[in-house]
């Protein structure tokens, strides 16, 4: 599979720019947050992020599944949600900290009782068990579980796809449909609270992407869209555009009207109301048209850093809900005039570039250290 | 994910303006008066909705009954009594404005409560005092606990058609300022909800967390280095500056 092998960098691009998105947006008040997706469409990075993921776990396990079988394709799956919990777990452990460090500095008896949150420190050993259930999930420690649940139903999802994509499809835009009219969801910890991002509904994005990149394992050329359906899509990117963007332009400023306000605001992102779904299609297909794989701009070296940053996704996730964290702690502890704002996003963005390239030079050196050990010796089947 | 607030957005220009204004002025006031200063600017007192309910009962001269329902903050045990919480501070003000008819505020607050948790609470805390304005502070406990932005919303919009279908004025109050936990909890996401529901649905919003931040900044209340014992006296004042802009909401939203 020739074709299949050479890498889409659009995905990686993509991804890149929503690993971010996301780090800008976490920041709370952040003015570079009214300059990503989510000031001008419906949905944000997290469905970018959830797509592609889906996109690219289809895109390597396929390719395993058709190579080495599927006993190794089942074990490479399992070995990467566990990398994924682990890394929960240590970024859950930091939050902590943070968490302890401020209730135990606290001396305003205006917000104690309603401080007493720390619901770990009231009964550690309840919420730690929790935790490692992925029941409890602070605020900005939701996507990861969801992503670790979706990976340990893979092998499912994968060698249904590979029977069928409509035995695998069909149920998923099923359930969540179901989810969107019985308004299903997943219970977490404490008592009454459900799984931020609801796995019932998020499930199908994920299922979406993945039979994509099947097609792609499989040597499908790709998304092909008619002229009319892209004529509709392109619509419904502009009507989102135009609507999203009213939005928030009358937050800053009253006056300005805000477009169907009434009728659409709040769109349910838990759920992933079909408002934020249709426009996220909608652009993609729009997008998977007007940007060809080997498009130029992707050899710039700005989105070279991107690409490297999506390919690193899990790492660089990881750093960028960090340093987000903590970007908020220095603006709110110290400064947070613009600019000083954006000296935080910069240098965020900086360090998890960096980072990025750090971890593909590490990867690289790996391998070519590999290859030197081994080429030397004499293979009588390979000459 | 999050459309700005205006308030913050504009705040960031306003900045070095209000810093040259706090030197200039405010600082030689607080030095010469010893009174507790409560003031805030112009653009944090901007009331845009009326309270016809309200404005009609005084006028019939009827007695005046408002429910307070809300947080910990409302109960205001951190004043060491709840008659130095807001609700009850805010009826004196009132009182001393309005000599005639009644006015009573009934204090609702239950601590550590979602939105969803007060909803419930409505038919027997709020809805049977039969008040003709409902003060509902809310959204400390979903932030702190990180509900879903949008349920959050929806919750919020169920209780305020609520209360209107049964003709009762409301105002929203949102979450207080406080510097340390401004760093770990994320409040811009719930802050904007709340707004925009007063927004799309006419009803005023109290804008108690960017208040609470002015004095902050201000050091007109300021927790750090206090000691213990003087703790709750200064959360007293606090709950009475709260209660008097409060008041002046509802003095304007009746002009």
């Amino acid at each position: 599979m020739p074709a299949a092998q050479s890498r889409d960098l659009r995905l990686d691009f993509f991804r890149g720019l929503a690993l971010i998105f996301i780090f800008i947006d976490h920041i709370p008040e952040n003015i570079l947050s009214y300059f990503t997706i989510q000031s001008v469409q419906f949905y944000d990075a997290a469905e970018v992020f959830i797509f592609i993921s889906g996109y690219t776990a289809a895109l390597v396990y396929g390719r395993i599944l058709a190579l080495q079988g599927p006993s190794y394709a089942v074990a490479r799956i399992l070995s990467r949600a566990w990398q994924l919990y682990v890394a929960h777990i240590f970024l859950f452990v930091i939050f902590i900290a943070e968490v302890s460090y401020t209730v135990i500095t606290f001396n305003n008896p205006m917000y104690y009782d309603e401080m007493r949150v720390g619901d770990f420190l009231d009964e550690p050993h309840v919420a730690i068990g929790k935790a490692l259930l992925l029941q409890f999930q602070p605020t900005f420690l939701d996507i990861l579980p969801l992503y670790i649940l979706l990976l340990v139903i893979f092998p499912v999802i994968l060698l249904g796809l590979r029977l069928q994509p409509l035995f695998v499809l069909i149920p998923s835009f099923l359930l969540y449909c179901v989810v969107q009219i019985a308004n299903l969801s997943v219970p977490a910890y404490p008592e009454g609270h459900v799984w931020y991002f609801n796995p019932l509904a998020w499930q199908f994005l994920f299922i979406a992407g993945a039979a994509l990149g099947l097609d792609r394992v499989r040597g499908d050329p790709g998304l092909r869209f008619g002229s009319a359906a892209l004529l509709l899509a392109a619509i419904v990117v502009a009507a989102g555009f135009l609507i999203k963007l009213s939005w928030t332009i009358h937050g800053v400023w009253d006056a300005f009207p805000g477009l169907f306000l009434k009728e659409l605001w709040p769109v349910n992102k838990n759920n992933l109301s079909p408002v934020r779904l249709v426009a996220f299609f909608a652009m993609l297909a729009v997008v998977a048209a007007l940007v060809r794989s080997d498009a130029a701009f992707l050899r710039l070296s700005a989105a070279q850093s991107l690409i490297l940053c999506g390919q690193q996704s899990l790492e660089i996730f990881c750093l960028g809900i960090l340093l987000s964290a903590l970007g908020h702690f220095a603006l709110s502890e110290y400064n947070s005039g613009i600019v000083i704002q954006f000296v935080v996003n910069l240098a965020g963005i900086l360090a998890m570039c960096l980072t990025a390239k750090m971890i593909d030079w590490y990867k690289t050196m790996g391998r070519t250290d590999l290859s030197r050990t081994v080429a030397p010796k004499p293979l009588g089947g390979q000459s | 994910m999050s459309c700005g607030d205006s308030l913050h957005y504009w705040k960031e220009l306003a900045r070095p303006l209000a810093a040259v204004l706090t030197v200039g002025l405010i600082l030689p006031m607080a030095a010469f008066g010893g009174a507790v200063a409560c003031d805030v600017p112009d653009e944090l007192m901007q009331i845009d909705e009326k309270l016809p309910h309200l404005a009609e009962r005084l006028q019939v001269n009827e007695p005046v009954k408002i429910v307070a329902i809300g947080g910990a903050s409302t109960t205001g045990l951190a004043a060491g009594s709840s008659d130095l919480a807001y609700p009850h501070r805010l009826q004196e003000i009132l009182a001393g404005w309005y000599p005639s008819p009644p006015i009573t505020v009934v204090n609702r607050g239950v601590p550590r409560q979602t939105a969803q948790q007060m909803l419930e609470r409505f038919p027997t805390d709020v809805i049977s005092e039969d008040p003709v304005l409902v003060i509902w502070e809310t959204g400390t406990t979903d932030a702190v606990r990180g509900v879903g932005v949008d349920d959050f919303a929806t919750t919020v919009q169920t209780g305020i058609d609520e209360l209107k279908s049964h003709g009762i004025d409301i105002i929203l109050v949102d979450m207080q300022f406080s510097h340390s936990t401004a760093t770990i909890i994320d409040f811009e996401h719930y802050l904007n909800a709340l707004h925009r529901l007063g927004d799309v649905n006419d009803i005023n919003v109290f804008p108690r967390f960017e208040v609470m931040r002015y004095w902050s900044e201000q050091n007109v209340f300021n927790f750090d280095g206090v000691a213990k014992n003087e703790r709750a006296s200064l959360a007293a004042k606090v709950y009475e500056c709260l209660a008097k802009k409060l008041a002046e909401t509802i003095r304007i939203a009746l002009r």
